[in-house]
């Protein structure tokens, strides 16, 4: 049974969806939900909705962050906020898994603070998953891992080396791939004119005999085709990467409702409903389930800020898998394996860190 | 409807000792889903539930443990404990039986005439509940001059009503008008109206008997849907939670509170499930810090003189609510006039929305 620590104070609503989505989960899944947030706020809201109070606790937040906050200035100005209250709640308890749509940035900083780093990890990757064209691994996944998409901008080769081997952990895990194949992100022109870190990163994956099978380099065209099944990159190309891919499936729903403009167009739409639903539900990021914060001792799961309570449902269940796999467990071993370090206990958290 | 309603906790002073030792106390009990798991949503479970024999029924988690801790046998005499149920009386034999097995002794047993409703072609006396329950409770009123009354139904059909109705009543707080507007608008039988009206004279203003009326959440309904009732209504999620409010009023013993933890151990419950229990009444301003920590101590006895592993228990506890050591929420009011009929016709509006829209009950 895993113990989910969700932020209540974002999401869709203020939060509000974030709460019915823990009162369906309390319902539905047989986890311990801890909710961060205003106690009052959410014992009057909890009143209202049906839940289940055996398995469902609230853990007060005694202050807000404001959205156009900075990380810096919220851990400065707002200490006790959710998601440093929800992380500090998760770094009690292995089994725990933070859930939180809170920005990426004050999420990064508060569990640098606060929860233990895997040995051989040096700075944590935000890993996002996007649909593929070709099924991944024996159970025919049909996404692919992606990261960093934000975690750490500045990278460095030995970073995304990191990277490389936490994601292939954690696709033979959840896609249960016994050697994912992994490749590095780059631009058209080949390896020999990537930045200096990619050019280190891949020679040392192929002089390395890891327990993933890297595939060399990949163009930001082919990621979709299913080719690789965890692309690395840094944080900054992967952000943009993922907004792009984003942005495509957005511009698609447009075309899609200025198609009712002319009657023709719309009875075309309509005869194709059935195939557009299909799509829409394979590209609808509130499915994939939040965007899992790779390189530290606990799950952490990072959703969007307008994430509604599909969104957070499914980063529940995700979060949940990922403490029953011992996915963490794994990342630790496949860091650990890749680096030739020893056995991998976590390492306790580093004050100094931000 | 005018006589003001007295907090029936203020007597209990905050150790909970207040309550008069040789008070009567007379338990009343729903059956299906309250006491006993009964599924009886399709004809399907209907049919197993009429078949199921004595040794197959299960009792909710911790509801008979709660039961024989209020029966104690060193106050039997002063204790009474009556079963009202919708269960057709055909069942009485099966019904007694896991009672037995369960080692409660009821002093009353009711059941209802559904056979003898449906050679009568009184189809709506089968499903309705607000008559034939009501008429029972008032049959079986223990006429007594100190007596406390607890309540336990469930969220499944109408007992936080019915049972309100009833308290209300004795309370003097439903005279005659109103009392036969609601068995209009709940589409009570003429003769089951005339056996009501008949009681109501005997019992109108019989005193504030009715301490609390414990609704069990079998059917997880939000919490919002007994504001109305007041304070006299509490919502529990299991019999822990019962237990705790009891205990906290001065009617349930401290071993009492012990058996029924053990029960719900025994049951599957774990810690951390009994310590969100505890936090929900807690922020809900049902149950203060002050009992919380006396039954900690409690347990914390128990470890020494009955060899229980509670340091589990007792952490559980100390997590789930000692960030909210310093809240001070105050608990829910009590309604000196509920509006029955709003309440009815609002708890109907959304039986229609689900019947015809498809609109989920518990949103």
């Amino acid at each position: 049974m895993a113990h989910i620590v969700l932020d209540s104070c974002a999401g869709r609503d203020g939060g509000r969806e974030a709460l019915e989505a823990a009162a369906i989960a309390s319902l539905q899944l047989d986890h311990q939900i801890t909710v961060v947030g205003d106690e009052s706020d959410i014992t009057t809201a909890l009143a209202k909705i049906a839940h289940d109070a055996e398995r469902l606790r609230v853990a007060h937040a005694r202050d807000r962050c404001e959205p156009d906050m900075d990380a810096a200035e919220v851990l400065r100005q707002a200490p006790r906020n959710s998601v440093v209250v929800g992380l500090e709640i998760a770094a009690r308890d292995p089994s725990a898994v933070f859930v939180s749509a809170g920005a990426p940035g004050l999420i990064v900083a508060g569990a640098q603070q606060i929860l233990g780093r895997i040995p051989g990890v040096p700075h944590a990757a935000l890993a996002a998953v996007y649909p593929t064209l070709r099924p991944h691994g024996p159970v025919s996944d049909l996404f692919a891992l992606l990261l960093d998409v934000g975690a750490t901008v500045e990278c460095s080769g030995d970073d995304l080396v990191t990277f490389a081997a936490m994601g292939a952990a954690y696709a033979a895990k959840i896609s249960r791939i016994d050697r994912p194949r992994v490749a590095l992100l780059c631009n058209g022109h080949g390896i020999s004119n990537a930045p200096a870190r990619a050019r280190e990163a891949h020679r040392r994956l192929l002089a390395a005999r890891p327990a993933f099978e890297y595939v060399g380099c990949i163009r930001a065209d082919s990621v979709t085709s299913g080719d690789a099944d965890v692309i690395v990159t840094d944080g900054f190309s992967g952000d943009v990467l993922l907004r792009t891919l984003e942005g495509v499936a957005a511009t698609g729903e447009s075309l899609l409702r200025r198609a009712a403009e002319k009657f023709q167009w719309r009875v075309g739409v309509q005869m194709l409903s059935d195939g557009i639903s299909a799509i829409r539900e394979f590209t609808d990021w509130e499915n994939y389930g939040g965007a899992p914060l790779l390189g530290f001792d606990r799950a952490v799961m990072v959703t969007q800020a307008d994430s509604g309570r599909r969104a957070f449902l499914n980063a529940i269940r995700l979060g949940a898998k990922i403490d029953r796999l011992q996915v963490i467990a794994a990342i630790s071993a496949g860091v650990a394996e890749f680096h030739g370090l020893g056995a991998p206990p976590a390492s306790p958290p580093d004050p100094e860190a931000t | 409807m005018t006589t003001e309603p007295t907090d029936p906790s203020e007597p209990t002073s905050p150790e909970g000792q207040a309550l008069q030792p040789r008070r009567f106390m007379h338990l009343r009990w729903d059956l299906d889903k309250t006491y006993l798991r009964t599924e009886f949503d399709t004809v399907k479970d209907l049919i197993r539930t009429f078949r199921q024999k004595a040794e197959d029924k299960v009792a909710v988690a911790g509801a008979s443990a709660l039961l024989r801790a209020l029966l104690d046998p060193r106050e039997r005499s002063h204790r009474r404990v009556t079963f009202i149920s919708g269960s057709p009386r055909q069942m009485r034999k099966v019904l007694t039986a896991k009672l037995a097995l369960d080692g409660v002794e009821p002093d009353m047993f009711i059941l209802k005439p559904n056979l003898e409703n449906l050679l009568r072609g009184r189809f709506r006396a089968i499903r309705g509940q607000v008559g034939y329950k009501l008429k029972a409770l008032l049959l079986s009123h223990m006429a007594a001059e100190h007596v406390d009354e607890y309540l336990f139904g469930d969220d499944a059909e109408q007992d936080a009503f019915i049972y309100s109705v009833y308290a209300d009543i004795l309370a003097g707080r439903i005279d005659a008008v109103a009392l036969a507007a609601i068995l209009s608008t709940c589409k009570v039988y003429r003769g089951d109206v005339d056996e009501i009206m008949a009681y109501h004279r005997q019992l109108f203003g019989s005193g504030e008997v009715v301490r609390r009326i414990f609704i069990h959440l079998e059917r997880r309904s939000p919490l919002d849907r007994f504001a109305g009732y007041g304070a006299r209504v509490v919502a529990i999620y299991n019999y822990f939670q019962g237990a705790a409010v009891l205990f906290e009023a001065g009617a349930l013993e401290p071993r009492g509170l012990l058996a029924v933890t053990a029960a719900m151990e025994s049951d599957g419950y774990t810690p951390e499930r009994l310590a969100n229990s505890l936090q929900d009444l807690m922020r809900r301003g049902v149950l203060h810090f002050g009992t919380i920590e006396r039954m900690s101590r409690e347990l914390a006895a128990a470890e020494s003189t009955m060899g229980r592993p509670v340091p589990r228990f007792l952490h559980a506890f100390e997590d789930a609510i000692g960030s909210l050591e310093n809240l001070q929420r105050p608990g829910p009011r009590w309604e000196s006039e509920i509006n029955y009929l709003g309440i009815y016709h609002e708890a109907r509006f959304r039986r229609q929305q689900h019947r015809f829209l498809g609109i989920r009950l518990l949103d």
